[in-house]
């Protein structure tokens, strides 16, 4: 068994009529244990007539209230500094991890006990395995380690899988670089943006990146990792073959990992999670195939029970025979697709900057760009991209027009402005990028701002 | 020693997981019962190897509930 392609051969490959009876099971659990350990998840069941042993199909999930993020805000508001969501006390509690405040918001704060953390690192698993990633690997950790939650649970689960884990915190980019090639590594894990960065940064310095022992990247905390064109430059820089994956604080971990075949999409890891697709809108289930907002029930940490979490996550759910891979778990097609609040309405076409992204990937001599919206003359809306064209060589003229003109035939005839800036003048990122940058004003007003980006 | 056991999917088990699952039970037991009497290194080893092994019956369908009680 220790050749399995699966990390759990049983589940990943049972039936979807199992899939469902497990999933109902343990739907039931997790109802009885918030019902049971948590005052506010029982106020919300018994307010809409949930209990326990009324959970006999999937159809019942529907009947639980959904959980958004202003809920989970506001039990921290109500009871800080860890809200009114935990079902234990916090001296049961070994790890404390936080989002990663990249939105300038107050962050979300989670425990977990001993094995919830076990669990963690166990989701990771499922991915790192299922990605081909083995015992004998040597795993680098591009990540800082902070109380942002990231990484910790694909190094804990590199440790069990039983790779030699080599923890990249408190580090420049040469120096992951250089550790990777010197010590070297075979996996590398990182942000998309942050591969990109080290490719960059390998060039500068000289070293093949590509020519290096490196031989899978496993990607995490954006939606890139799933964006063709990026991940198609990604590996052609590290020279190595990408597999998506992507998890939420709010979970602890993962919830999804792209397997070897990269199917050009990411494996939901249906034994631990329930992943509904509903209309943003109606909140009603839309069919396989169509795009919609992932809301998410968790049963693996006991200390935060998340029921129906509404992600605003925008994913389109497939059939999971739809890969070759044998696994049965659905498929997310395309990973995560965006953000249902990342939508910008430039002067009534909607753009999305993973849209953008796709197509500025295309055109690999641009290292760096950047989403700009602004009001020009006080009155209209204007969109420009700008870029970073390194090589001195290239035809920036030709480059930028033909990015023009593609981002406008993508867009309902949209006007772009594409400009080529100084190079570094954009950002660098290590952890989620943003790369969208909203100055739009009120019109009418002297400047006051529409939008915090 | 021969096991038949089911888990609550009512799938057979084999005999190498029913030997991990009565680890499980017995190590659980142990530290449920005795927890307080052992030295620290003895309860805390413990602890965590049954919040690995909580992984083993979590992934073997055999509902194995919460540890906060016992301290896991």
């Amino acid at each position: 068994m220790t050749d399995s392609p699966y990390w759990n051969p049983r589940h990943e490959t049972m039936a979807r009529k199992d899939v469902e009876a497990l999933q109902v099971r343990k739907l039931r659990n997790l109802v009885e244990w918030a019902d049971s350990q948590v005052p506010w998840q029982a106020k919300r069941l018994r307010d809409a007539g949930v209990t326990a042993d009324q959970i006999r199909s999937l159809d019942d999930l529907q009947r639980i209230p959904i959980m958004t993020r202003d809920d989970w805000m506001q039990g921290q508001v109500e009871e800080p500094p860890f809200g009114s969501n935990v079902a234990v006390p916090r001296e049961s509690a070994i790890r404390y991890h936080m989002t990663s405040g990249t939105t300038g918001k107050t962050p979300i704060r989670v425990l977990d006990g001993m094995k919830d953390w076990e669990w963690i690192a166990e989701m990771w698993c499922y991915g790192l395995w299922g990605f081909g990633v083995r015992p004998r690997d040597v795993l680098f950790v591009a990540f800082g380690y902070s109380t942002f939650i990231g990484f910790w649970g694909l190094h804990y689960a590199g440790e069990k899988l039983g790779c030699l884990t080599l923890p990249g915190g408190a580090m420049a980019t040469d120096q992951r670089v250089k550790q990777i090639v010197d010590m070297g590594a075979t996996v590398v894990a990182s942000t998309p943006t942050y591969a990109l960065r080290m490719a960059q940064e390998a060039r500068a310095l000289g070293i093949d990146l590509a020519g290096s022992s490196v031989q899978r990247l496993i990607l995490s905390g954006e939606p890139a990792g799933s964006i063709p064109a990026t991940k198609k430059l990604i590996q052609e820089e590290g020279g190595a073959r990408a597999g998506d994956t992507a998890g939420m604080t709010e979970l602890g971990t993962i919830m999804i990992f792209e397997c070897g075949e990269q199917p050009g999409g990411t494996h939901i890891i249906e034994d631990n999670y329930i992943e509904e697709v509903l209309d943003p809108e109606s909140d009603r289930p839309v069919a396989h195939g169509e795009m919609g907002e992932r809301v998410v029930t968790s049963f693996g940490r006991g200390f935060i029970p998340v029921m129906r979490y509404r992600t605003r996550d925008l994913v389109v759910k497939v059939p999971g025979m739809s890969c070759r891979c044998g696994r049965t778990w659905d498929l997310y097609e395309g990973g995560i697709r965006g953000r249902v609040d990342d939508m910008k309405l430039v002067r009534g076409t909607n753009v999305y900057p993973r849209a953008v992204e796709a197509i500025v990937r295309e055109h690999p001599e641009i290292d760096e760009f950047q989403i700009h919206l602004y009001t020009a003359e006080g009155r209209r809306d204007e969109i420009e991209i700008l870029v970073e064209i390194p090589d001195q060589e290239a035809d920036a003229g030709g480059i930028t027009a033909r990015l023009e003109k593609e981002l406008a035939d993508a867009h309902e005839a949209l006007r772009f402005g594409v400009k080529q800036v100084d190079l570094g003048t954009l950002p660098r990122f290590e952890l989620k990028a943003k790369r969208l940058v909203d100055d739009r004003i009120v019109i009418g007003t002297e400047g006051e701002r529409r939008a915090q980006a | 020693m021969t096991h038949e056991m089911k888990n609550l999917m009512d799938a057979d088990l084999s005999e190498s997981e029913c030997m991990l699952v009565d680890v499980y039970r017995q190590l659980a037991r142990t530290l449920e019962m005795y927890g307080d009497e052992l030295p620290p290194f003895a309860r805390r080893n413990g602890l965590k190897a049954l919040a690995a092994l909580w992984q083993v019956m979590n992934g073997l369908d055999m509902d194995p509930g919460q540890l906060y009680d016992v301290g896991a």
